[in-house]
């Protein structure tokens, strides 16, 4: 009998104690999925059940359709109001996982007479998939390490604020699904390649079949499991299971994944997917290879592997080069681009430069929304280097792979979130079993010969733990089973002895590190709770501010503006707006509008950004020729909303430089000395340009003689701004919204300018004549 | 009668003039190895609103003293691109003329166009005759180093205004080449001698992990937007939340590797000891490296964000 640090009930019998952490482990998960959820709905208790941000908009809308006429209504959609007089072909632009989920969850309810609106559903899809995920990476983990890793992973991934940022309710966006999605599929790909299954290679195609029509994060899928499968094969570890489970993944999930019209023939056709043809290939030659060897001698093997391999080689790369000079694989996308050469988008794709999740992370980013688990999981993946069974290995690629992209996009912090749970989890689980392990090492002089005592019966029924189950299959053996904490505690309070060469001395070192790791885990708990309903719960459609008694105040401008568009103006009139606000007024108000957040078009959007950064006499021709009725701009100067339009400017006038380089130029926006301001000092381009003009006019007033500041940029406000082709239609409560409605032409045929002036009771100032100068030249 | 005659002389004289002035400006460009080296007076030579050449003229300070660190950076490389304008034919080679303008040889310039910076380079149209621009416009556009001091963009910027795109090729850059070839031959005889300790996993472990805790310290951010190592005041903690200095990712990767070592030590070295004081002690040391770290790094974070309500030790 080995000695322990506390005592252990040793009259249980095994199956008692597997049935009782069973029962604790569905209990624990229950749990998990319910803090999961719960931790989602701050923005609903805080703020109304109510669809958040921007993309999601258009999700809804989209899922709308898809509810009230139909799927094959839906595929077929095309929708006249967006990019104005474009339009766009909605089914066929349109990752329509997120809105197929919803529309079947909701017609599983009309079907079981619960009638739920549609709003709801979506709101809440997120948090519900949350704890989907929770489960997921629940069965990752444990196929990683053991069930208790399994579970800390799942509330890891339950409540860090990385994943909370893009789930909350409300967030009705494609990663609301997708997270799921990707760590489900990763799971059936390792379960597939652990057992050589062909069966669970299928189900993981079916899932990635799923990703690919739901987001398109799912060449992040594509890629990661080929290098995955190239790693192993370079390893040496090439088997017959690596090789059943891709082939199988592969040849199914690339036929299914075409079949989304949005992707259509890319995967074969895109060097994004290249990759995965091209494992695929060399997997093939690789098996091929393994059978000749089993055929041949040595000898000539060698000989003929060498001719092989180059042969092969040379041919596949020349077909890959010669097919990308014939275009007929087109070359990587500039999104997949930029994340390699990071200066490309700027210079090349301003559009995907602007916008603000596309910013590279700065460590506090990581830390927020990490905590505790940024520093943890570089130890997890050293114990995955530890044992380096095929399965680590891909923890540790994605890894790497991860820290790299969360680097380089905010946005993809969501796709390392995962990883850092799972191998902070593996840490983490291995730290406390270590601790929490009751035997006691033999020290160093003494020999203790290991006793039998009550223990002949018992052990004997050890072989139904989990090691002997996997032991049956052959194919699982090569992987070593896992040894969970409770068979060791099994095989402890049966008498069984476990080679102690190594464990923990004392009760004492057992109670440090066991309260410190709890210490640190609460403060996790406090700080992904502080975070989530501070930060990531807002819906940004819907504001708040706190007044200084700490009361909350609403700001609900958008919602007004978008209502008063939809009240007030006729069905067609179309709406011109910064591509931010499109599927919000498309969603809200029901309008036609010129850009939306689907930036396919960069041309239209630098037309807007042209009319918008250009004098009122240019802007207007051009407000006339798309037929604009209304343009609607967001100023924060009253209240200090630093999201608004003139501190997105900057970009309008790049992406419209892009396109008219001749007519748009940033410089003429700064000052003499370079600094971008609103004041007096602003540089004439600056102050004539549409965007400002509308930002400000008659924002002056309202200071009543006073000096009108800015709030958002701290400078004063200019005075006396006119506007000869606009007038002022409506102005939301904080001023957040302006909407200004373009007047027609001139009954009488003149310019407006000037009509302005006469009906103000101006004279028309007489320019000097210009023929005088010449008269007196010649006489 | 008269006024005919005159003006008719006045626009012969003004034809000859023209050409004169070209002449002029063509062998001031030979002279100066395809760069006219201006002075005020063949700045408005060059710049007469009767030009029927364009023009890109860089404004800059060459001189010691004025100790203009950026105009010795550009300089080369308009130079460069002028002297690749030089080797184009002769007939369009002579409709567009690269000119540099010293501050100290016409400060009077600088005052006239209230340029209070340099380098600047402006591109000046042709004003008159058949190379004036469709749209009418002939002020002059100033080149915005928005790539940098590379002369490859500007290039690329300035065969806008000439009338056949500057043949300038980037020089092939041997020295890059050269370093490259003898890295990979360094390497690969390295890695010939050190193979057992390159393919055992703990070179990869370690690798792998160096690479985490620098991307998660921030170092793309640094790449990408090119900020300084410290600040202008000597402070090394940038101000604000999503905004950092060179030396915080160096700081904050050894926080985080200081802390996943104290993990990986207290997991997978201390239970190997086998002397029960020993471990002990080991114990208890890396607790309190946990304990005091992680309170650093929560102090760290605070001041890059002021809002945030929890504290450790520190």
């Amino acid at each position: 009998m080995p000695s322990l640090a506390y005592p252990v009930p040793t009259d249980l019998s095994p199956a008692t104690v597997k049935n009782t952490a069973s029962l604790f482990r569905i209990v624990t998960l229950a749990l998990i999925s319910g803090a999961a959820i719960a931790s989602r709905l701050f923005s609903i208790i805080n703020y109304e059940s109510v669809i958040h941000e921007f993309d999601p908009w258009f999700n809804y809308r989209a899922t709308r359709v898809l509810a009230a006429k139909g799927f094959y209504e839906f595929w077929n959609w095309f929708d006249p109001t967006a990019w104005y007089p474009l339009g766009r072909v909605v089914g066929g632009t349109v990752y329509p996982g997120l809105m197929a989920t919803s529309g079947v969850i909701y017609y599983i309810l009309q079907a079981l007479n619960l009638p739920v609106d549609i709003r709801n559903i979506c709101v809440l899809l997120a948090p519900g998939f949350s704890a989907l995920t929770a489960w997921a990476t629940y069965m990752f983990t444990k196929e990683m390490k053991n069930e208790s890793a399994g579970l800390l992973a799942a509330a890891f991934i339950g409540i860090v604020p990385g994943y909370i940022s893009r789930s909350v309710a409300g967030s009705y966006d494609n990663e609301a699904i997708a997270i799921f999605l990707l760590m489900f599929t990763f799971f059936l790909w390792i379960r597939a390649l652990k057992q050589g299954s062909a069966l669970y290679g299928t189900i993981a195609a079916v899932f990635y079949f799923y990703m690919v029509a739901a987001w398109g994060g799912y060449v992040f899928i594509t890629n990661m499991i080929p290098v995955h499968a190239l790693v192993l094969i370079l390893m040496g570890r090439f088997s017959h299971r690596l090789y059943v489970a891709y082939c199988s993944w592969y040849a199914i999930g690339t036929l299914a994944s075409m079949q989304v019209p949005f992707v259509g023939f890319q995967p074969v056709s895109t060097s994004e997917h290249m990759g995965a043809l091209g494992v695929f290939g060399l997997l093939q030659i690789v098996a091929f290879i393994e059978l000749v060897r089993s055929h041949v001698s040595s000898q000539n093997f060698q000989r003929l592997l060498r001719v092989f391999l180059v042969a092969t080689g040379l041919l596949g790369a020349s077909a890959f080069v010669f097919l990308t000079y014939n275009g007929k694989i087109a070359p990587w996308t500039g999104r997949f681009y930029s994340l390699w050469d990071t200066g490309y988008a700027k210079k090349y794709i301003p559009i995907i430069a602007s916008v603000s999740e596309h910013q590279p992370t700065a460590w506090p980013s990581f830390f927020m929304d990490l905590q505790m688990l940024i520093f943890v999981f570089p130890a997890g993946v050293i114990m995955c280097f530890r044992e380096l069974r095929d399965e680590h290995l891909f923890v540790i690629i994605y890894s790497v792979m991860a820290s790299y992209f969360a680097g380089v996009m905010v946005r993809l912090m969501l796709t390392l979130t995962p990883v850092v749970c799972v191998a902070s989890a593996i840490a983490l689980s291995t730290l406390l079993e270590t601790y929490i392990n009751p035997v006691e090492p033999d020290a160093a002089v003494e020999v203790v010969e290991p006793k039998q005592t009550n223990g002949e019966t018992t052990a004997a029924a050890a072989p139904s733990t989990p090691a002997g189950k996997k032991a049956k299959k052959p194919a699982a053996a090569a992987a070593a089973a896992p040894t969970s904490a409770l068979s060791e505690l099994v095989a402890v309070s049966s008498g069984k002895k476990t080679a102690s060469s190594r464990g923990i001395f004392g009760l004492d070192t057992r109670i440090v590190v066991v309260l410190n790791t709890l210490w640190m885990l609460f403060f996790f708990v406090f700080h992904c709770t502080y975070v989530t309903s501070t930060a990531y719960s807002s819906p940004s459609v819907v504001l708040a501010s706190q007044g200084p008694d700490g009361s909350q105040h609403i700001i609900d401008d958008f919602r007004e503006a978008y209502y008063w568009l939809r009240q007030n103006t006729p069905e067609d009139a179309v709406v011109m707006s910064w591509w931010d606000y499109g599927y919000q007024i498309a969603g809200m108000a029901d309008r036609p509008t010129l850009v939306d957040n689907n930036t396919w078009n960069n041309t239209h959007i630098a037309t807007v950004g042209k009319a918008m950064s250009s004098s009122e006499e240019n802007a207007y021709p051009i407000l006339r020729k798309h037929d604009v009725d209304y343009v609607l701009v967001i100023f924060g100067g009253l209240i200090g909303y630093s999201g608004d339009d003139i501190n997105k400017f900057l970009w309008m006038v790049r992406i419209a430089q892009g396109v008219w380089p001749d007519e748009i130029q940033e410089s003429n926006y700064f000052t003499p000395r370079g600094e971008y301001r609103v004041d007096d000092n602003a540089s004439k381009t600056m102050r004539e340009s549409l965007m400002y003009k509308m930002s400000y006019y008659r924002f002056a007033d309202l200071f009543g003689g006073n000096q009108a500041v800015d709030r958002v940029r701290n400078q004063q406000a200019p005075k006396n701004i006119e506007l000869d082709y606009l007038d002022e239609a409506f102005t939301s409560e904080n001023w957040i919204v302006r909407i200004y409605e373009v007047r027609k032409e001139d009954i009488l045929g003149r310019d407006l300018k000037s009509a302005n002036a006469f009906e103000k009771g101006k004279k028309r100032k007489r320019s000097k004549p210009i023929t005088s100068r010449r008269r007196a030249l010649a006489a | 009668m008269k006024g005919l005659f005159s003006s008719l002389f006045l626009c012969l004289g003004l034809v000859y003039a023209q050409q004169d002035s070209l002449k002029k400006l063509t062998e001031l460009a030979a002279a100066g190895n395809g760069v006219i080296h201006l002075d005020s007076q063949s700045f408005d030579l060059l710049t007469s609103p009767k030009r029927t050449w364009s023009a890109s003229i860089q404004f800059t300070a060459l001189s010691k003293n004025r100790n203009c660190v950026p105009c010795k950076e550009f300089d080369p490389a308009f130079s460069t691109v002028g002297k690749a304008w030089s080797s184009v034919q002769a007939s369009d080679r002579d409709q567009h003329f690269f000119a540099t303008l010293d501050f100290d040889n016409a400060p009077n310039v600088f005052q006239k166009l209230s340029l209070a910076s340099a380098p600047v380079v402006f591109a000046y149209p042709a004003a008159d005759g058949p190379r004036k621009p469709a749209s009418g416009r002939t002020a002059p556009t100033k080149y915005d180093f928005q790539d940098g001091f590379d002369a490859g963009p500007l290039a690329q910027h300035l065969s806008k205004f000439t009338p056949v795109p500057i043949p300038y090729k980037a020089p092939i850059d041997w020295a890059k080449w050269f370093t490259t070839a003898i890295a990979i031959i360094g390497v690969g005889s390295f890695l010939r001698l050190a193979a057992p300790v390159v393919f055992t996993r703990w070179t990869w472990a370690f690798g792998s992990v160096i690479v985490m805790l620098i991307m998660t310290g921030g170092y793309m951010f640094t790449r990408i937007r090119g900020v300084p190592y410290v600040g202008r005041d000597g402070n090394w903690i940038a101000a604000g939340f999503s905004n950092q200095y060179g030396q915080e990712v160096h700081v904050v990767a050894f926080v985080y590797g200081l802390l996943a070592f104290s993990f990986v030590m207290l997991t997978l070295i201390v239970p190997y000891q086998t002397s029960p004081a020993k471990q002990r002690m080991q114990v208890y040391l890396w607790g309190a490296v946990v304990i005091i770290i992680y309170s650093v790094l929560v102090s760290l974070f605070r001041v890059k964000n002021r809002g945030y309500p929890y504290k450790l030790l520190l």
